[in-house]
């Protein structure tokens, strides 16, 4: 290359290419090259694989149940985050934001709906999601551990609604957690120790508020977001998805 | 030759099947030297899916939340319980077999439940049947699940719709 070819005026001239090709990592090839590297080449992307097997297009073999599940965390995840500018995980204030967002936030009601019923939705769609791969057998070798992986990830979600349930400070949440947390009151030996742990004192109050808060904007959906990657990555390195063995 | 080799090599000559791999296409494509098979590009054959179902699902919950609205009962009261007190709904099917029996509801049936899910994929390891929705070789598999999907479906209905104040049995419309 000449040295005209860095001159300021070629520069501004290959401004938007250059810009492009920093951003995307990569130059032009072959149609089929460039596809592929729009997948590997993209750090969110490269989870999935380049291609996939037909099998795993097919909408009657899924059903789209695990897409579903992860569409509706990031709907949460959404909501979520503008739900927090109006929360104050405080027992004197929970309650009167809710009435905030339903009488003084525009759209407010409608931005807590969405985060109540996505929250449902994904309890159920995270359970259909391993009926389908129990009845069609997908936890089979060599996709064990990505079965288990999906168990925690059931779990956490199940945790993720729990902790959620509280903020409203209602008697709805007041009660539900309350039931809740006595179940596990039931352990032999540390039964009481795991509540108290769980609720920052021996009832539901302010501290057992605030640890449910922060559980719930903070801890949980860092697990969550962990898992659901080595989750979508372990789909690749394992194959992809299931189909039938003699395909 | 070395194409020949190479055929060979990546789709070997069965006895038992009447066609074989006739020549490897020359070309830039990821298929190139490569056996037949049946995959697609991810972008944008998967990847227009997903978003599709994206789209889908965001205006499916939209939809739903201008219409109906979240529940807010009183403020939280501790001296004043709700009767019956409930769990939510995922776990009402456990605070069900809590009134039958705490520590085996409560604790042993959850901790089976878990643990059998974990371990699942180690014990029961028969690859056939993969991949196929309900196959015939895996009835005894697929009996056992749905016995426990439908035990846990049945008693979260029971706890969510026909308990009342005391945990006892009332009916809906009672």
């Amino acid at each position: 290359m000449s040295e005209a070819a860095y001159s300021l005026k070629e520069s501004i001239r290959q401004l938007p290419r250059n810009i492009k090709e920093s951003v995307s990592r990569r130059g032009a090839g072959t149609p089929d090259q460039e596809r592929a590297a729009a997948i590997f080449g993209n750090i969110f992307l490269h989870l999935h694989p380049v291609r996939v097997h037909v099998n795993s297009l097919r909408l009657s073999y899924t059903f789209g149940l695990g897409l579903i599940s992860f569409f509706l965390f990031l709907i949460l995840v959404a909501s979520g985050v503008l739900l927090m500018f109006y929360y104050t995980p405080s027992t004197q204030l929970a309650y009167r934001n809710m009435k905030d967002l339903e009488y003084v936030v525009s759209y407010g009601v409608v931005l807590r709906n969405a985060h109540r019923w996505s929250a449902h939705a994904m309890v159920a769609f995270a359970f259909l999601h391993m009926c389908r791969v129990f009845y069609t057998g997908s936890y089979k070798a060599p996709r064990e551990f990505n079965w288990v992986i999906g168990v925690c990830l059931l779990l956490v979600t199940l945790l993720l609604s729990f902790t959620g349930y509280l903020l409203p400070w209602d008697q709805l949440a007041f009660w539900a957690i309350t039931v809740g947390s006595n179940i596990a009151a039931y352990m032999p030996w540390i039964g009481e120790k795991v509540r108290f742990l769980m609720l920052g004192g021996n009832e539901v109050g302010q501290m057992a508020l605030l640890r449910f808060y922060v559980l719930h904007v903070a801890l949980l959906p860092v697990i969550t977001v962990i898992l659901v990657a080595v989750h979508f990555w372990r789909i690749r390195k394992d194959g992809g998805l299931s189909r039938p063995l003699n395909d | 030759m070395q194409q020949v080799a190479k055929r060979e090599e990546i789709f070997p000559r069965d006895p038992n099947k009447t066609y074989s791999l006739m020549a490897i296409v020359e070309g830039d494509s990821f298929q190139v030297e490569r056996g037949p098979d049946d995959t697609l590009q991810s972008w944008p054959h998967l990847m227009v899916r997903e978003l599709l179902l994206f789209l889908l699902v965001f205006i499916v919950i939209v939809g739903v939340s201008l219409v109906f609205n979240a529940p807010l009962e009183e403020p939280a009261n501790a001296l004043h319980s709700t009767n019956p007190a409930k769990a939510p709904w995922y776990f009402v099917g456990i605070q069900e077999l809590v009134s039958y029996s705490a520590f085996l509801g409560g604790i042993v049936a959850p901790a089976v439940i878990v643990l059998s899910l974990l371990f699942l994929p180690y014990l029961d390891r028969n690859p056939k049947g993969t991949g196929v929705w309900f196959s015939p070789d895996r009835k005894i598999a697929t009996l056992l699940f749905t016995v426990f999907v439908i035990a846990m479906i049945i008693l979260i209905l029971i706890g969510q719709f026909v308990r009342g104040p005391n945990w006892g049995l009332y009916w809906p419309w009672a």
